[in-house]
């Protein structure tokens, strides 16, 4: 009897410390390669914060977002997408793991990205802040291309 | 004639002005990584997509930066990072706005390096705090690179480590800035 409960408590720990060894060492989500929560384009992203900001910010907070718009920039840290002659941009930092996925890019055509929602910034009244002449940014991070099948 | 040089003169001075509005430089793609150094564990992460504007007139610099926006390589810090350190859900931004103290020394229309000093406000975790640092604007085919890199303590900020991951994640965190700023138009 006494050696079934030596042995129930040695397996107990056993599977504690694996689970927490596994837990500490899971690495961050590639969020590129997960089903996206919403699909949508760069012009309708950006209008939708400029229509109302706080259903916008709700709506998209932490969720997984597949965004299709046209290449203003890129590198292999990251891509930034917008209307022509629109201020506003879609940015989105790509994850370590899919910095190679940018290679085929070319500003001007069209791409699809997807990663985690991370905020977003928006024109103020104020004169003094510098920011308010860059329109509306919407950051997606921890992204990557999407090649589509 | 000299009317219609002065014009023209005056024609292309708006031109200049509407081209580059004010002598502003901008990036939405500017990255700054944090190190922590502990006995136990290095926790390193990046933002790359920091937004960033620098009055080359004036001197006056912002930045701004999504906390979630913040890469970790394992899940488990990207998770107490933003849920019990830095909170951002509460608090989604950090922020930046000051100016490059010695702005004056800096040619920006010739090329080449320069020391700068840069000195504002800072916010993180909604806590405001002065700050100064020293940094390098470098100037190159009408572009520029400004660079810095230094030392907040979390302390300033509010932000606690529990006792029990003392020695995993240490007080003094290593901020390294790298910013590519081009023109702004408009």
């Amino acid at each position: 009897m006494k050696r079934k409960i030596i042995l129930g408590v040695v397996l107990l720990i056993v599977v504690a410390g694996s689970i927490a060894a596994w837990k500490y060492f899971e690495k961050a989500t590639n969020y590129a390669d997960k089903e996206p929560d919403i699909t949508i384009t760069t012009k309708e992203l950006v209008d939708a914060f400029d229509k109302d900001t706080a259903s916008a910010s709700k709506r998209f907070m932490d969720k997984i977002v597949r965004v299709t718009g046209i290449v203003q920039s890129f590198d292999s840290s990251a891509v930034v997408l917008s209307e022509e002659g629109n201020a506003s941009s879609v940015v989105v930092g790509l994850d370590e793991r899919n910095k190679e996925s940018v290679s085929p890019l070319k500003v001007g055509a069209p791409v699809t990205l997807q990663g985690k929602f991370s905020g977003y910034s928006k024109s103020s009244a104020d004169p003094d802040d510098l920011l308010s002449s860059l329109g509306t940014t919407i950051n997606i991070d921890y992204g990557g291309v999407i090649n589509k099948k | 004639m000299f009317k219609q040089s002065l014009v023209t003169l005056a024609a292309l001075l708006l031109f200049t002005t509407a081209i580059n509005a004010q002598g502003r430089y901008f990036t939405k793609t500017g990255k700054i990584d944090f190190f922590s150094k502990a006995p136990m564990e290095d926790i390193e992460a990046k933002n790359k997509t920091v937004t960033a504007v620098l009055d080359t007139k004036t001197g006056a610099l912002q930045f701004e930066v999504q906390m979630k926006g913040f890469e970790f390589e394992k899940k488990l810090m990207q998770e107490h990072f933003n849920e019990n350190y830095v909170e951002s859900g509460k608090f989604p931004k950090a922020t930046f706005k000051g100016s490059v103290a010695n702005n004056s020394t800096v040619n920006y229309a010739k090329d080449g390096t320069y020391k700068v000093n840069v000195k504002g406000k800072m916010t993180i975790h909604g806590v405001t705090k002065e700050v100064e640092a020293p940094g390098t604007v470098k100037v190159n085919a009408g572009k520029i690179d400004a660079t810095s890199t230094f030392n907040i303590q979390l302390s300033d900020y509010n932000i606690s480590i529990p006792s029990v991951v003392k020695e995993k994640v240490s007080n003094t965190i290593r901020v390294t800035v790298d910013t590519k700023l081009e023109p702004l138009k408009g």
